[in-house]
């Protein structure tokens, strides 16, 4: 096939989803992260530690919005969020002087690493970046941004995803653990 | 490498509105597009038949013991036995137990004045045009001058893959499964093989 033709794309999109999938969806996302929001701001915010960051909004939309795929999957979100986090602090501790070609490693490698462990997750991308450019907070924690909030605000997700996912009669989460 | 008949019963191609109609039948958000689905589906349909068509040999199939019939029997006689028996076609052994050919309708057919094909409707034509019947001239020859020859034979080991390919390359209805000493165990007829496809379920 030609390399332009490529482009024109060849199939179509998956069919849209119905009113009960688009409302646990919701239901789900919104007490995920409104946990992972309350842990935060009513105990962890003066402590100087933190247990939110932006790519949990991302993961939300995989572990309450697309619970069957196979990137949101306990597997891929504990593992995801934890070797990217930890790909994002190495990258900010050897190279933070230039945060461009930091940044870039950083979500390079972690996708790789995670390809690599088949523990593939978008938002693990965003983890990894937030690990460079988050700012003196998230500098601070050094590698305990691994555990806190990478694994941690991960469990607390996924916590919330096991409980909501299987309430309904033909939802089911997760379709595998490891 | 598919023979072409059994290229004709390949699966039916799963068309995008049938994948979406299915997916749309399933609760959630299914994370794959129609076109990657269906090649999923394409390879994977390809793997199950190879397995399940190597899975199955002529020895899980075959009808046996078999009724074979002495190359120096007249042909009353292996028109007797095919009847009886309701088969329509038979090994043909040599004094040592050997199969030397294959007996069957179409052998006889061809006596009667089918031609190559042997169809039968061959017969029907010539018997008309000649007003009478054309079996009796075959009174005094005996199988071994009827039969075909030399057979068409696989081991107990040849799979259903195999034995699908034999009978459309060769054009025959069935195969008789032979010992190392060309001994028949047992014959696959295209029924036999029918059958088989209810056995992979």
């Amino acid at each position: 096939m030609g390399y332009f033709a490529k482009m024109r794309g060849h199939t179509q999109s998956p069919p849209g989803v119905g009113g009960v999938e688009i409302l646990w969806s919701w239901v789900g996302s919104f007490l995920g992260i409104a946990a992972v929001g309350l842990l935060h701001f009513k105990l962890l915010d003066h402590t100087g530690l933190m247990l939110i960051i932006g790519s949990f909004g991302a993961s939300a939309v995989l572990i309450y919005g697309a619970i069957r795929s196979p990137l949101a999957q306990p597997r891929n979100l504990m593992g995801g969020h934890v070797l990217s986090a930890l790909v994002g602090v190495t990258a900010f501790k050897l190279l933070g002087h230039q945060p461009w070609l930091a940044s870039a490693l950083a979500v390079a490698t972690a996708i790789a690493l995670m390809h690599l462990t088949k523990t593939l997750h978008p938002p693990g991308g965003a983890t990894a970046l937030i690990a460079v450019i988050g700012g003196d907070a998230v500098h601070r924690l050094g590698f305990l941004y691994v555990v806190m909030p990478a694994a941690l605000g991960a469990a607390v997700m996924l916590g919330i995803a096991l409980v909501v996912n299987n309430i309904p009669k033909n939802r089911r989460y997760p379709e595998f653990w490891l | 490498m598919n023979p072409p008949s059994i290229r004709e019963c390949a699966p039916v191609e799963l068309a995008d509105e049938d994948v979406l109609r299915a997916m749309k039948a399933m609760q959630g958000y299914i994370d794959i597009t129609p076109a990657d689905f269906r090649e999923v589906y394409r390879v994977a349909y390809a793997l199950a038949k190879e397995r399940m068509m190597n899975a199955l040999k002529a020895g899980d199939v075959m009808s046996a013991p078999v009724y074979a019939i002495g190359e120096g029997a007249d042909l009353i006689e292996a028109a007797t036995l095919l009847a009886e028996k309701g088969i329509s076609g038979a090994p043909v052994v040599d004094r040592d137990g050997r199969i030397a050919g294959v007996v069957s309708e179409k052998d006889f057919l061809r006596q009667m004045g089918a031609g190559r094909t042997g169809a039968f409707m061959q017969v029907i034509a010539e018997c008309l045009r000649h007003k009478g019947c054309l079996a009796t001239p075959m009174r005094n020859l005996t199988v071994g001058q009827i039969m075909t020859a030399p057979a068409v034979t696989a081991p107990a080991g040849i799979t259903l893959a195999g034995i699908a390919a034999v009978f459309v390359e060769k054009n025959i209805n069935r195969l008789p499964i032979v010992d190392g000493d060309g001994r028949p165990v047992g014959i696959v007829t295209r029924g036999d093989l029918v059958n088989s496809y209810c056995m992979l379920g």
